[in-house]
């Protein structure tokens, strides 16, 4: 299994490469599921029957049954694997400790408090080991943010102890969720970038980040990533110059509104391509390098 | 002795390859294998089974499991004139999404959508199968209004075409219909448009018993109200909404309750002592008999071999119930 992975993420990372995609990722080829993939790497945790999160989709999702405790690293020999086949940066990532929380039966601490900071505790020693070794970026991906309002201070704080005193550049990536009821937490995040999904919240949010500007860099989503149709270039182009309204070229990233594991590899890569190439096309027509 | 029901979801797969037959089914008609006549079919295999599973385990009012609904929203909204269904979004503090409804003319009803598929879930089961409908304030709150542009005149809208359909179900032989206002435990102050627009379904349901059902969390500082809406039965979510405990055993209830007593978000497993014990806390306050225990929400966040254990559990403290009361 371990070989086929391996092939698999070098295909990957081979395709980011030629298609001139600028900061990688490792396409998470080895993990069945982002929360579970983190649980049954620690201790404490068993991992329960499949759950559905929509349409067709299950996952199996982790249970709390003792104290978490780590083992040692959990995804830093993947990282180190894929960027070793690159000269580009590769991305690591770390599934958050708020949606650890969020997405794991809880037998054991009894708070949802109390489990998120003891998932931030473990995953801020792994985010410190992914730098140590040599990840330039390191993402930490909270689909569960807009879960519960009230606890939005709590995912603040969860968040701020895994990126405390990192150096590498850190991103928060968080995706269908209510943005309105969340955007004044948005600069309080304690992450240098913030990776939205755009296009299938249909931009709906650019007018409100042209009244409150976003302090941090933004990683803009500009294909859908639950669509099979594969966005045309000049669709994708539309969508960055909407960007670009609001947020300088500088602080402006372009990616996919979320992982693309829900697609065909026809899809995905289409998509990629297009993204890649609407890019470079707004590039050229500004004169930006 | 206190009778046991369900609020609506059952997981639709489990661990066995036999339970997966509806997600394959599925992946099959994505691929363009099979058709529509084909996956209900297996759709219909489903619903037998979650049927079968709550009837083995001797649960009084049962449910179909919702198997063949994409979500809580879509899937009757889009069968309503005017509405078109668009992209994901988070179902409520859940780590489930829905599709999200939009809203672009004047809303109705044009034919039932739930009738063959209660006749028959009905014609399946032993025990009667309560139809499960969402309430037309939580469908107007979710969804993305572009024509009404007021949440009240598209929930009474939706009002009118919920009961119409409920009015097909019960003509259809259906003795228990429940709405579910969820919405309510994050908006208290809907609370009159829940009422107004159920007497505009209550018209519809002629001698079958009414229930409304709000979940998610508590419903506290409405209570002493929401005890007075239009509807025959109240259901209450007891554990994320466990404040609203207080005010219950304060109050209590002139009509009878579903106590959503047993978690139905984690897999921790109560012991149904402690429940029985909950509820008979409550035997002055409320009329025990011609009330229920449920769980706590729909079963569809566990998994299945873990939703059978709570309904067991759940099962077995309304024995204990009968028992000590």
């Amino acid at each position: 299994m371990r070989t086929l992975e391996e092939k698999a993420t070098s295909e990957w990372i081979r395709f980011q490469e030629e298609i001139g995609i600028d900061i990688l990722v490792d396409g998470e080829q080895y993990r069945g599921d982002m929360a579970t993939y983190f649980a049954e790497n620690l201790e404490g945790t068993e991992i329960s029957g499949l759950v559905r999160s929509y349409g067709n989709r299950y996952y199996k999702k982790p249970i709390i049954v003792d104290e978490l405790k780590r083992r040692g690293p959990i995804s830093v020999d993947w990282f180190t694997f894929a960027q070793a086949q690159t000269e580009r940066p590769v991305k690591g990532m770390i599934t958050g400790p708020y949606t650890m929380m969020d997405w794991s039966f809880d037998e054991y601490y009894g708070s949802r408090a109390d489990a998120c900071l003891a998932f931030a505790k473990l995953l801020h020693e792994e985010a410190v080991a992914l730098e140590a070794a040599g990840a330039k970026v390191v993402q930490v991906d909270e689909p569960a943010l807009s879960t519960r309002f009230d606890e939005l201070p709590l995912l603040v704080k969860a968040v701020g102890i895994v990126t405390k005193g990192l150096t590498a550049k850190t991103v928060l990536h968080t995706c269908y969720g209510n943005y309105n009821e969340i955007f004044d937490y948005f600069n309080q995040l304690p992450v240098d970038q913030l990776d939205l999904e755009m296009s299938n919240s249909g931009l709906d949010l650019l007018e409100r980040f042209k009244r409150e500007p976003l302090k941090k860099e933004i990683a803009f989503g500009v294909v859908d990533v639950h669509s099979h149709v594969i966005e045309p270039e000049s669709l994708i182009r539309e969508r960055i110059e909407k960007a670009l309204t609001i947020f300088s070229p500088a602080k402006l990233y372009i990616d996919p509104d979320c992982g693309l594991k829900t697609r065909s590899v026809e899809e995905a890569q289409g998509k990629l391509r297009n993204m890649v190439a609407a890019a470079r096309a707004v590039r050229k027509a500004r004169g930006l390098t | 002795m206190v009778q046991t029901t369900v609020v609506g979801t059952y997981p639709r797969i489990g661990e066995t390859f036999e339970e997966q037959a509806l997600r394959r089914g599925i992946a099959r008609l994505d691929r363009g294998e099979i058709g529509e006549a084909d996956l209900q079919v297996v759709e219909r295999d489903t619903v037998r089974d979650v049927l079968r599973e709550q009837n083995e385990i001797g649960i009084d009012l049962v449910t179909d499991g919702q198997i063949s609904w994409y979500d809580s929203q879509s899937h009757f909204a889009g069968k309503l004139t005017s509405i078109e269904i668009n992209g994901l979004v988070r179902y409520f503090d859940t780590n489930t999404y829905y599709r999200q409804p939009v809203v672009s003319g004047a809303v109705g009803w044009k034919e039932p959508v739930f009738v063959d598929e209660w006749k028959f879930a009905q014609s399946n089961s032993k025990a009667p199968v309560k139809a499960v409908l969402t309430g037309p304030v939580t469908l107007a709150s979710l969804a993305l209004d572009k024509h009404y542009r007021s949440k009240k005149t598209l929930a009474l809208d939706l009002a009118t075409a919920i009961g119409e359909e409920v009015g097909t179900l019960v003509q259809a032989g259906a003795s228990h219909v429940q709405i579910d206002e969820p919405i309510l435990t994050r908006h208290p102050n809907d609370l009159s448009l829940v009422s107004e627009s159920l007497e505009r379904i209550r018209s519809h349901k002629s001698s079958a018993t009414l229930t409304l059902f709000t979940f998610f969390g508590d419903v506290a500082t409405i209570y002493k109200d929401l005890a007075e809406v239009p509807a025959d039965i109240l259901g209450l979510d007891l554990v994320q909404g466990s404040a609203t405990w207080t005010p219950l055993a304060k109050h209590g209830s002139t009509k009878p309750l579903v106590l959503g007593l047993v978690d139905a978000r984690n897999t921790k497993e109560e012991d149904p002592a402690a429940i029985a014990k909950k509820a008979l806390d409550l035997k002055s306050a409320i009329d025990l008999k011609s009330s229920y225990l449920s769980p706590s929400n729909g079963l569809e966040f566990l998994p299945r071999d873990r939703a059978r254990k709570k309904l067991r559990i759940l099962r077995a403290a309304a024995k204990k119930v009968g028992v000590g009361a």
